[in-house]
């Protein structure tokens, strides 16, 4: 009977009624994509990156993308961001097309925020401007508002104390949670992740993946989550989708029914051996194939 | 009802919290409701909130006492324990005895909250003392190690922090000590060779060289030999004369050369077009240009000026186009994500990002501007430093020359300082993002 309980909170961030637009859709964030195809390069000896890949991206989920490195998982990423066009197919969220036919390339916008792999928060700003330089540009804000938003926003994350620090004098976990709190400013409909974690200690970075589920539980919205290391993948993911390599498309789709959240000790649980044993196969296997097709392309 | 922060203010530990870990706390607060004989957590399952009772009344059972009275609950009162020591089991059961409100606030955000708190230590022990009730057995004393944590953190990272600005002063002393040491040694080196070759051992190439005592008896000297001293006012004229043309010449590269550089760097029509000519006019020696500024520009100053400016506006533009390039193209990327403009994103990522490439740039262009400035005086011009060392030398007055050339260094040397002093100042940040430590 312990869970009947309805716990509800007591006091919500400054700056909500300014987003409240956005929060006002009930839940955003699903992305689909159809059969897209990227080449890399020109002419006969062009790259193959990408072909007919589909995927659908529930709103709301924490969807992790797996592959061996070099597979063309951070391709999709940086085309759900703008930052690269497709050569054909589409790519769809909330129904509307991001980037297909008639629309060369997505246009960068804060709904669809990237956490990069080697961070890329401003070293010329402080931690607490970092983070309101979202709704600041964007004038959603005015510049007060945007860094008390912030300041709060820093505190939910357990942040208190790093406000005024710069980047370059803090460590690589907080940094990369200030990055977090930073595309989160923007509440945006999908948070990109490019192996966020990738240069972390794995201490740092379990530390890390608790600290991910926490605000994602807070702010509630698609998290589209590329990585290599498949224990991490089934630790934060509702679904994880095991990619083939070059070209990238998913190989299989594997459901993660552990309950959330999760803390740490879950990876010690025997359904969660079971996955990433039954994932690491998969994956295995396509890192092999890649290997051996590496072979007799070289 | 009471506000989650005026409840936590009743309770006995958290009423000494400062006022912004309170705000901090409530803020993270949830309420929820129970109703007369509902469970709020068993013995087996894991606690990760503290408990605060608003009204009503609970009652705690511990596992081992099996169905004992326990412990007896009411308004203002703390549980949850277990909270605070990470992924364990309760041990305890919570039940409410009447309906009753709640707050709870995750164990992790009091354990943060204590590690910033001032006197974290006294509150989280007065924490212990509130969960612990006067009925608990003492033999927990588990909960008091593992409450003690953050404030021995908190306590130990302020040390830290101290006896490192501690280390970093001695440091930075011992270390100034020892470059001014060097320094003067170096300066010694330097005039104790030119004393001992021109005047102890007059060694032949040297021989008609000013001697260092003939100069510096010269430049103190109330009634100099050659008409310029340091108690002459002529003397300040010609310093005047070439720090005002560094003046005019180095804000007018500066001014011109930064925009210049980033409309380079950042525009690549611009660049398409501009950056031959560029390329083609740089490698020009600025002697070659003085028969032309001369003929361009009337009178003596103007081609003085013009002919130090363009050398520092090279300097300057070529370091703030490098300075764009240098931006990685990441915070482009991220300031697009973030949704700033295009211009947005040059004014907030590429001007800053080029910085420490447009500081290098003005300290390489004020070292030239003097290096140019010298020579355009030579040729053309009245009063000046570069001047007045022609003259002295076309008149015989040879220690008025290194008079010139020693004033020359000086002034140089205070204006490159004074650029390189508000380079350091505006791009801080940079030496923290290489872990340079504080300039």
């Amino acid at each position: 009977m312990a869970a009947a309980i309805a716990w509800r909170p007591t006091a919500s961030a400054p700056g909500d009624a300014a987003l409240a637009v956005a929060a006002s859709a009930s839940l955003r964030g699903a992305i689909k994509i159809e059969n897209a195809v990227k080449f890399y390069g020109v002419g006969p000896s062009r790259l193959l990156a990408v072909d007919g890949c589909s995927l659908d991206v529930r709103a709301g989920e924490i969807f992790v993308v797996v592959g061996p490195s070099g597979c063309g998982k951070t391709t999709l990423l940086n085309v759900i961001a703008g930052f690269h066009g497709l050569d054909g197919g589409a790519v769809y969220l909330d129904g509307e097309t991001l980037c297909g036919p008639g629309r060369k390339r997505a246009r960068l916008g804060a709904d669809r925020v990237v956490v990069f792999q080697n961070g890329a928060l401003f070293p010329w700003k402080t931690n607490l401007e970092n983070v309101a330089f979202g709704p600041t540009v964007q004038g959603t804000m005015s510049g007060a508002e945007a860094l008390e938003r912030a300041r709060w926003m820093l505190a939910d994350a357990g942040l208190r104390g790093y406000e005024d620090a710069y980047p370059g004098e803090t460590s690589s976990g907080v940094k990369r949670r200030v990055e977090i709190v930073r595309a989160l400013m923007n509440r945006p409909a999908v948070l990109l992740l490019d192996e966020p974690f990738r240069a972390l200690d794995s201490l740092t970075k379990s530390m890390m993946h608790e600290a991910l589920l926490a605000i994602y539980a807070r702010n509630r919205g698609t998290v589209f989550f590329i990585t290599h290391d498949i224990e991490e993948a089934v630790f934060l993911g509702t679904r994880v989708a095991v990619m083939t390599s070059r070209p990238c498309r998913p190989k299989t789709i594997v459901d993660i029914d552990l309950p959330l959240p999760r803390r740490h000790d879950v990876v010690t649980s025997r359904r969660f051996r079971q996955l990433v044993v039954e994932i690491t196969a998969v994956v295995h296997d396509e890192a092999l194939q890649a290997y051996a097709l590496g072979e007799r392309e070289g | 009802m009471q506000s989650a922060r005026a409840v936590l203010e009743a309770t006995v530990p958290f009423r000494r919290l400062s006022a912004d870990s309170l705000e901090a706390l409530a803020r993270r607060c949830e309420v929820g409701e129970v109703a007369a004989g509902q469970t709020i957590y068993d013995a087996t399952g894991p606690v990760e909130h503290l408990y605060v009772v608003r009204s009503g009344t609970v009652r705690l059972t511990c596992a081992q006492d099996g169905d004992g009275p326990g412990r007896g609950l009411g308004p203002s009162d703390l549980f949850g324990c277990h909270a605070l020591h990470q992924a364990q089991a309760a041990a305890e059961a919570a039940r409410a005895e009447s309906a009753s409100s709640l707050l709870r606030v995750p164990g992790r955000v009091v354990l943060d909250v204590l590690a910033c708190e001032q006197n974290g230590s006294a509150i989280a022990e007065a924490l212990v003392e509130a969960l612990r009730g006067p009925h608990q057995p003492p033999e927990d004393s588990r909960s008091g190690q593992v409450d003690a944590t953050p404030s021995a953190g908190a306590v130990k990272r302020r040390g830290a922090t101290a006896m490192f600005s501690h280390v970093a002063a001695h440091g930075a002393a011992y270390l100034r000590n020892r470059r001014t040491y060097a320094r003067l040694a170096g300066y010694a080196l330097f005039f104790g060779s030119w004393y001992l070759a021109v005047e102890v051992f007059a060694l032949p190439r040297f021989a008609k060289l000013p001697g260092i005592t003939q100069v510096v008896h010269e430049w103190l000297s109330r009634d100099p030999t050659y008409g310029l001293s340091l108690h002459t006012p002529i003397y300040y004229e010609h310093i005047w004369a070439s720090l005002r043309r560094i003046g005019i010449a180095f804000a007018l590269a500066t001014g011109l050369g930064v925009p210049v550089g980033l409309l380079l760097g950042a525009c690549r029509a611009f660049r398409e077009y501009v950056f031959p000519v560029f390329e083609l006019v740089r490698p020009i020696p600025i002697l070659a240009w003085v028969p032309l500024a001369i003929i361009v520009f009337s009178g003596s100053e103007t081609p003085v000026v013009f002919l130090t400016f363009l050398a520092s506006f090279f300097a300057t533009a070529l370091n703030t186009l490098l300075g764009v390039k240098s931006v990685d193209r990441r915070y482009v990327l991220a300031a697009g994500c973030l949704g700033a403009s295009r211009w947005q994103a040059f004014w907030h990522v590429v001007v800053p990002g080029s910085m420490p490439f447009i500081f290098t740039g003005l300290q390489i262009s004020i070292g030239v501007a003097w290096f140019s400035l010298a020579a355009a005086e030579m040729v053309s011009g009245q009063f000046g430093l570069g001047y007045l060392i022609n003259t002295s030398y076309t008149m015989v007055q040879y220690p008025t020359i290194v008079i010139g050339m020693l004033t020359l260094g000086f002034v140089g040397y205070a204006t490159s300082a004074l650029v390189r002093f508000l380079g350091e100042r505006l791009t801080a940040w940079r030496a923290r993002d290489l872990g340079l430590g504080k300039v």
